[in-house]
């Protein structure tokens, strides 16, 4: 084999090369848009934009669940009958792992990546991996109310898809709270 | 986890237009809703959403929208790290002192370039300094291109993709003080080589792994009834590149909770030496392992078994003891009997076997220490998911060397 390697070594930098100058290099990692997630759900154009307000308490919150503040004013959600859908951006190692959430009454109905980055740790995409969270809800200290099995090499993104999860949760409670106060106890 | 360098946004001006737009957008909302005899609520939701808009427009000129790809340079560059702290109190007919260490204190960097091709390296200082046996060591320095789920390739020095802890070393993703002995004297944690690989989901759920790499240098395999290859392992420091290694992995984790797969390298390690006289002292090393984390239960499995062709001609030419066959097993169970929050306890027992001199050339003897098994029984505590306090007892069938048949370790770690 060493014999071989030496004798096309220059070929074989020569395939490297090509490969990684190669129009098809360019790394498809996004496998769904907002919109085609949203649609899915409800249904084309179904559901209404929302917005929920970073209060100073879910700010707060949110820092507690995720360890870091939030970057947002202002988190934009969907909202269909009963049901929230909510997109968020979370570090796993180095990259951001976009995820979206379908909620319903506190606890999540569907959970998907849109977008994942990292090089190592793919696996958190997998339905077999998402449909644990198919009826999780939060415990009063803002857990999860249900362990989810981890993937072996993968510890940082399913740890930052669970932070997404209890942030989707528990924006999910306070815009249901929001919903049912008066026009004029509202945040604006 | 990531900390981005000189993440602060707040210096940074914001375009003049948005201001401008968001005054002409509360004009509009306030005046020219009169004309439409609009309601107070209907000029309020008017309102809110052009500064939605606006605020749309800023966040998308800060760069702010990853959904969408884009990141500011500061958020391409990105340092992460872990440590551990160690304390072995050896007992029995223990002849050695009992030793404390800062073990390892590792840095990574990073940084993205463009969509699709990364840099990723760590730089670590083992034992605190460099003056008592310590080092500074580059484990990793690779480009990474990622092409897509099923094909991508790196190019540099990188981890040989052997077992669990070789790749994934973080002080609180594994169990005990101190790494487990299949994975340091039959797999040589932590080894790196320079080589270039391809790597990627060639199905859902079966990941892959296959490089070229430099490889070994026989003539270095010291100690080998208590060190296996490890000091084999050049570490790409003006190492001898005659001979070309293959290193491969592939593993199954289409299961939440569960990875089995197996490992591959195989390489001469003659380097071409004079001494041996065309010898090529080939290694093949192959792992198989497992690993199952269901609920609360984590457990852990894992066998090694290595080859050396030309065994005689390396202890002949160098006046060492390599073996042609050894290997090394373990089976390790954990149960989280206690979670809280981000707190987590969890109690663990081991029991590894190894042998380093299974197999030896006429003319060579076992020496001594090459064959003994040990029983570890702790726990760790994570008062966070990237800090860990850990605490275990040993107890070896023989003698360690003079670090005697028990011990006792206790042991702090993080990453982020």
């Amino acid at each position: 084999m060493r014999f071989f390697l030496k004798k096309h070594l220059q070929w074989i930098g020569l395939g490297l090369l090509l490969v990684l100058a190669s129009p098809f290099s360019l790394k498809a990692e996004t496998y769904l848009t907002s919109q085609q997630f949203v649609d899915g759900a409800f249904g084309t154009n179904a559901a209404k934009l929302e917005t929920l307000w970073m209060t100073k308490e879910v700010v707060k919150q949110a820092d507690k669940i995720l360890g870091h503040a939030p970057k947002q004013l202002r988190q934009r959600y969907w909202k269909h009958g009963l049901q929230t859908a909510w997109i968020l951006d979370e570090i796993g190692k180095e990259e951001p792992i976009t995820a979206g959430f379908i909620v319903e009454s506190g606890k999540i109905v569907q959970a998907s990546i849109l977008a994942y980055r990292e090089s190592r740790g793919g696996e958190v995409r997998h339905a077999n991996f998402l449909k644990q969270y198919q009826g999780v809800s939060l415990l009063p200290d803002n857990f999860l109310n249900k362990n989810i099995d981890g993937i072996s090499g993968a510890t940082l993104s399913v740890r930052a898809m669970g932070r997404m999860a209890r942030l989707a949760l528990y924006y999910d409670q306070i815009s249901r709270a929001e919903s049912t106060k008066p026009e004029s106890a509202k945040t604006q | 986890m990531k900390s981005t360098v000189m993440k602060n946004y707040s210096n940074k001006k914001r375009p003049d237009i948005n201001i401008k737009q968001l005054s002409l957008a509360v004009a509009f909302a306030l005046f020219a809703g009169n004309a439409a005899a609009a309601t107070i609520e209907e000029k309020i939701e008017l309102l809110q959403q052009e500064i939605e808009s606006l605020k749309d427009q800023v966040a998308s000129a800060q760069a702010g929208n990853k959904a969408g790809g884009a990141q500011s340079l500061a958020e391409k560059t990105t340092v992460g790290g872990y440590g551990e702290l160690h304390y072995n109190n050896f007992q029995g007919e223990a002849k050695a002192k009992d030793e404390i260490d800062f073990h390892r204190f590792v840095l990574f960097f990073g940084h993205r370039f463009n969509d699709w091709i990364s840099f990723k390296s760590e730089l670590e200082l083992e034992h605190s300094n460099t003056e008592n046996g310590g080092a500074v060591e580059l484990e990793q320095a690779y480009l990474d291109f990622n092409f897509s789920d099923k094909l991508n390739a790196k190019a540099g020095i990188f981890l040989m993709p052997l077992g669990f802890i070789n790749e994934t070393h973080e002080p609180p993703t594994f169990y005990g003080v101190e790494r487990n002995f299949i994975e340091t004297r039959i797999i040589p944690s932590t080894w790196w080589e320079a080589g270039a690989a391809v790597y990627g989901e060639v199905a859902p759920g079966w990941k892959y792994q296959a490089g070229l790499t430099s490889s070994l240098d026989g003539s270095k395999f010291e100690n080998f009834a208590t060190k296996g290859i490890r000091e084999g392992r050049r570490n790409v420091s003006e190492a001898p590149a005659e001979n070309i290694a293959f290193a491969g992995r592939l593993d199954y984790t289409g299961q939440p909770g569960l990875t089995a797969g197996v490992s591959l390298f195989t390489g001469k390690t003659g380097q071409d030496n004079d001494a041996l006289n065309g010898a090529d002292a080939r290694l093949t090393l192959w792992d198989a392992h497992v690993r199952y984390n269901k609920d609360k239960f984590d457990l852990r499995a894992l066998y090694a078994q290595g080859h050396l062709s030309d065994a005689a001609d390396l202890n002949a030419a160098f006046g060492l003891e390599t073996a042609e066959r050894f290997y090394g097993y373990y089976i390790e169970a954990a149960y989280h009997i206690w979670q809280q929050g981000d707190q987590d306890f969890a109690p663990f027992i081991r029991y590894e076997k190894w042998d380093t001199q299974a197999s030896m050339p006429t003319g060579t003897l076992r020496g001594v220490g090459s064959n003994n098994h040990v029983m570890t029984a702790g726990a760790n505590y994570w008062p966070h998911p990237q800090v860990v306090i850990k605490a275990d007892y040993q107890k070896f069938d023989e003698d360690d060397g003079s670090k005697g048949d028990k011990r006792f370790n206790l042991g702090l770690g993080y990453m982020f």
